[in-house]
């Protein structure tokens, strides 16, 4: 057995999905990424069919409603999903956090069940003009008043920000242990006095997801919209960041190749130059064949480190290493995707100038490729190859 | 009523299949495997007549290696309620397959059996009918439409797509069903009942233990790819046309 091999049920369930996929969402793609933010009409009886199956929010567990996969069932099904856009793959198998997981008491009705349910759409503000990849260095301020807190800042880059029915809002509630028990995440509602949602941030990629500024002015929560306790906003994260980032990029950078390459396969058996298939050209055959050897690589990592977190190993520096690599991979492959597509491939007539616009932000959220290349030399000068599994 | 529903392990249909360098067969090492169209939609009909209320249990079979379990598996996603496998490395043929299910039939006392028309591998099209042969029970083939009034009914209604139009058949119960592409689209499986299917019985019998002898009767005796099409060319008149078909086709 390779750690690639598919138990009866995922294989039947990535049978399922891919089918779904390629039926009801490959037609709609070039619609929806038109629509710069598809209107609900159009996103919910998608949804309502995902929902149906069992298609939304599987990676959450099955006591809340959601499809109760473990980390590697979860990869082989996020492999499938990536060979859609982006924009439809939250709106449609729905971008629901671990972290709701937190959610105690009323906040299980009001946030939690109704999220996993697909009923209300939520946003995670993190990042500020100011904090990027250090985002401990937030400043986003929660001050205590009468029981609850005030919040004043600004987010920016917030995805579905616009769309979201209530944000996880990281802010300061205590400046001199920061990370260290100073941050707190907050489930702000829409229209809640103080907040607003601001300008769009168009991107050159993923064309249907908004990404906007988030205001907070002097806006007022109550004790019981604090998620998980005060002061542990970042450990609550960090927390589920491995299984987040071997699924949603690891495994979606994976499935996003292996579209681009049935598309490159299909493109160099067909388009004829010089009395020839461009595919009996040996440099087009490197590109194909370097694009299936790194994705190939890839997925193994992907697999292999999965099956790590499933059996309760903490691999984060593991993590860092597949999103690395895997995120810069599908970069490769999308950028040879467009060179075997010649004109075409820079054309908005065929998929692949979209797949190379939406792939390049997987290099840059969810940790850029800089940070965890410093992770992990980090690592491997203090600790040695241990923690990054090569020994 | 209980329902049997045959399922075939096939080469995927969107896989290019590869003959044998020895012409022995077609290559199956490395290609992926799925259940035969036909028998899926086969799957759907006995799936849509217990949702109804017609049938009380669907029992889905395959005969073959030990791997047609996956194909079974796939069957119960879909809401069969049981599965056998007749697990067998034999070469199986038609007539193999149709003796093995008898004996099943006789075992499980089905009152229907919806089969796929054919498989797309062989394409031969003889299992439903050979089946119905054996048992002496009416057939419809290449359903694509079936009505049952109720769960004890003695008979149903099919109809079929014939040359020029639909054949409407009154079929005595029970019967055979081979299914066409037409009778139904089958429907996703579901996450549910993916997990679901893990908890469901799959027996697994010998065709010894069923007292058939699967030995084929028929040998291949080579198997070659289709002729490659050659590019057409242009006439310039009906003589040089008259010409090339009497000298070159040789079919005038
Ligand atoms: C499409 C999109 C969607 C997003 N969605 C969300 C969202 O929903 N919620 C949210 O909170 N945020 C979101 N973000 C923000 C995202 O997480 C940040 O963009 C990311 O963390 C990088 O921060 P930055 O853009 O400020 O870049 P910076 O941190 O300013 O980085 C600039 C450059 O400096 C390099 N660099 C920085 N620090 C180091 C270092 N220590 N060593 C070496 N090089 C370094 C970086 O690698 C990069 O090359 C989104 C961003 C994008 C583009």
């Amino acid at each position: 057995m390779t750690i690639c091999q598919k138990s009866p049920e995922v294989e039947a369930l990535t049978r399922s999905l891919r089918r779904f996929i390629e039926t009801e969402l490959h037609p709609v793609e070039h619609t929806i990424e038109t629509m710069q933010g598809p209107p609900d009409e159009f996103i919910r009886p998608l949804r309502d069919k995902a929902r149906a199956l069992g298609f939304y929010a599987m990676n959450m567990p099955a006591e809340v409603g959601g499809g109760g996969l473990g980390t590697a069932e979860m990869c082989f099904a996020e492999e499938q999903i990536g060979r859609t856009s982006p924009v439809l793959i939250r709106q449609v198998f729905g971008q629901v956090y671990l972290m709701l997981m937190a959610c105690k008491g009323a906040q299980r009705e009001r946030y939690l069940l109704p999220t996993v349910r697909g009923e209300r759409n939520c946003c995670i503000a993190i990042t500020e003009p100011n904090a990027g990849s250090d985002a401990a260095s937030i400043t986003t301020t929660a001050e205590p008043r009468g029981e609850g807190f005030i919040i004043n800042g600004l987010k920016h880059f917030i995805s579905d920000g616009d769309r979201a029915d209530y944000a996880i809002v990281m802010a300061v509630t205590d400046k001199a242990k920061r990370v260290k028990g100073g941050i707190t995440a907050f489930l702000v509602d829409k229209n809640t006095p103080g907040f607003t949602v601001g300008a769009a941030q168009n991107m050159m990629g993923q064309h249907g997801v908004r990404h906007v500024e988030l205001h907070f002015t002097d806006c007022y929560v109550g004790p019981e919209q604090v998620l998980g306790e005060v002061g542990q906003g970042f450990p609550m994260m960090l927390a589920s960041v491995s299984r987040v980032r071997l699924a949603q990029i690891g495994a979606r950078a994976v499935g996003m190749a292996g579209r681009l390459l049935d598309l490159c396969a299909a493109y160099a058996t067909e388009r004829t130059q010089f009395g020839k298939k461009i595919g009996e050209f040996q440099m087009i055959q490197q590109m194909l064949a370097d694009t299936a050897t790194e994705m190939f690589a890839a997925r193994t990592m992907v697999m292999g480190t999965a099956a790590n977190v499933d059996a309760g190993i903490d691999c984060r520096e593991q993590v860092s290493m597949v999103k690395l690599f895997a995120s810069e991979m599908v970069n490769r492959a999308a950028d040879r995707a467009v060179q075997i597509f010649g004109g075409m491939g820079v054309c908005q007539e065929a998929p692949v100038e979209r797949f190379f616009r939406d792939a390049r932000v997987f290099r840059i959220y969810d940790g850029t490729s800089e940070i965890h290349r410093a992770r992990i030399a980090t690592v491997l000068m203090r600790d040695g190859q241990g923690p990054l599994g090569l020994e | 009523m209980k329902i049997l529903v045959p399922v075939k392990r096939v080469v995927d249909y969107n896989v290019k299949v590869r003959i044998k360098p020895d012409g022995s067969g077609v290559d199956i090492a490395n290609v992926k495997m799925s259940m035969n169209p036909f028998d899926e939609i086969a799957v759907e009909e006995a799936i849509r007549l217990r949702e109804k209320g017609i049938a009380t249990e669907v029992v889905a079979v395959s005969c073959g290696i030990a791997a047609c379990q996956e194909t079974l598996r796939n069957a119960l996603a879909l809401g069969a309620d049981r599965a056998i496998l007749v697990e067998t490395d034999a070469e199986l043929q038609p007539l193999a397959v149709a003796k093995l299910l008898k004996a099943l039939v006789d075992k499980e006392a089905p009152r229907l059996v919806i089969l796929g028309k054919q498989a797309i591998d062989d394409d031969a099209n003889q299992t439903g009918q050979m089946l119905a042969g054996l048992l002496g029970w009416a057939q419809a083939t290449s359903a694509s439409k079936v009505e049952i009034a109720a769960a004890d009914a003695a008979e149903m209604t099919v109809k079929r797509e014939i040359d020029g139009g639909l054949e409407t058949m009154q079929v005595k119960l029970p019967a055979i069903i081979t299914t066409d592409l037409r009778l139904n689209e089958p429907r996703y499986a579901t996450l549910p009942n993916i997990m679901k299917a893990k908890k469901k019985p799959l027996d697994t019998v010998k065709p010894d233990a069923l007292g058939v002898d699967v030995t084929p009767r028929l040998a291949t005796l080579k198997v070659a790819e289709p002729a490659k099409r050659r590019g057409g060319g242009k006439v310039a008149d009906v003589q040089e046309l008259v010409a090339k078909l009497r000298n070159e086709a040789k079919v005038i």
